[in-house]
């Protein structure tokens, strides 16, 4: 493969890549340099890439072992992490200007509730182990296949459908027992709270359910209710959708916080 | 010396002597030994799929300690140790009492799990009569084993 096709296969990739390291690091720094380096090593490597495997699969490989190594010093995160941050913007007042600011001025500073859905998952994902993380974004939100990912991360099929399994049933538990958008016992109204905020014309309510897991949460089909919680996630690029500054924004905002809990935890 | 022969049913077998109790189960699971083992030592992830355990805190890991409360005898906390930690092949935690041995045995198609519990020592007389049957929570372990790791292993 010529540096040139290699180039042009790689633009190609990028979004896709920097939104997977943005979801899986929670960090737009982390993500944009991740991203750099991942173009650095396959561009040193091309010459050992044989077509094995896709080059978007081989390039998800090289990011996936760098933010590893990024990932690995770091603690994960908590379950209610949406509610330790929360705490914290309603004491900074700071916060709650600068989002109010992106949302009257920047192109990209709507609040939508499904933008919210997406944001909120990739925070509470960081609670899961890492392995675990990773095979529910790469599965359920990048297409691989089990096989593929078994490449990505080095490990047999078996162990990634293991981390799979594993990974959905907390990610359902978690939000069965805290989400209130699809459950009348969660405890969560973040989406409907911050909506108010933002869009203090909008009807909250029809909002809502105008989305299709809002639409279907009565029927209460946990696994189908994932599903369409991933179908959320698939269709925004976190970088380029219109509430992507003011989520970026709000993801900064919960990173450190999370990285101050965590020094605070474990002094 | 007593001897058992295990059946590989999923129905527990228990053989009492005057100082010891042993119950052992044995049951074919169709899933990769990795998929069994990683179920065996997440400590955490029990309750998900073990109905016979409430809780276990603490690492499944070589020479750890945890905390086990189980559905059986629920108002007690056991404080076991890790003995024994051979990935995909063998596991063994247990207290002063006794010790709960796991053992893999790869098959064609899958792999032979059993798992054996001993109890006892010069004062069981005493205290066994007050011991519940292990018997029944034996069957659901490895029943509940089985159709985790066959879910996991037919996942798509």
């Amino acid at each position: 493969m010529t540096i040139e096709l290699f180039t042009r296969e790689f633009e190609s990739i990028r979004a896709q890549l920097k939104s997977y390291l943005l979801r899986i690091t929670a960090s737009i720094a982390d993500a944009e340099d991740i991203v750099q380096d991942t173009y650095i090593k396959a561009l040193e490597k091309l010459n050992t890439f044989r077509g094995e495997s896709s080059l978007k699969t081989w390039l998800f490989t090289i990011a996936s072992n760098l933010a590893k190594d990024n990932l690995r010093a770091q603690k994960r995160w908590v379950e209610n992490v949406t509610d330790i941050t929360k705490q914290a913007a309603l004491s900074n007042r700071q916060f709650f200007e600068e989002a109010m600011n992106i949302r009257m001025t920047s192109p990209q500073g709507q609040f939508e509730v499904k933008e919210h859905i997406a944001f909120c998952f990739t925070c509470i994902s960081k609670s899961l182990p890492l392995e675990q993380q990773l095979c529910v974004f790469l599965k359920e939100v990048y297409d691989f296949k089990v096989s593929e990912i078994s490449t990505i991360l080095d490990t047999n099929e078996a162990m990634v459908k293991y981390y799979l399994h594993t990974g959905r049933s907390k990610m359902i538990s978690i939000f069965d027992g805290r989400c209130a958008l699809i459950n009348k016992e969660g405890v969560c109204h973040q989406c409907s709270e911050l909506n108010g905020i933002f869009n203090p014309k909008q009807n909250t309510q029809e909002e809502i359910m105008k989305i299709e897991l809002a639409k279907e949460a009565g029927k209460g089909n946990k696994e189908q209710l994932f599903d369409l919680r991933m179908a959320i996630l698939k269709e925004i690029d976190p970088f380029q959708s219109k509430a992507g500054e003011l989520q970026l924004h709000h993801l900064e905002h919960n990173r450190g916080v999370m990285d101050k809990y965590q020094e605070n935890t474990s002094a | 010396m007593a001897t058992t022969t295990m059946s590989q049913n999923g129905k527990a077998t228990t053989l009492k002597t005057t100082f010891s109790r042993e119950t052992s189960v044995a049951i074919e699971i169709k899933a990769d030994a990795a998929i069994v083992w990683a179920l065996l030592t997440k400590a955490s992830d029990y309750p998900r799929w073990n109905s016979t355990i409430t809780s276990i805190e603490g690492n499944i890991a070589p020479g750890e300690k945890i905390k086990l409360k189980s559905k059986l005898d629920a108002k007690r906390t056991f404080t076991l140790t890790i003995k024994e930690f051979e990935p995909q092949k063998r596991l063994v935690w247990g207290d002063g009492q006794g010790n709960r041995i796991y053992i893999l045995n790869k098959t064609a198609n899958g792999v032979l799990f059993s798992m054996t519990e001993k109890i006892g020592g010069f004062m069981f007389p005493l205290y066994g009569g007050m011991i519940p049957s292990f018997d029944q929570s034996f069957e659901q372990f490895a029943a509940d084993l089985k159709k985790e790791s066959e879910t996991i292993m037919n996942s798509k």
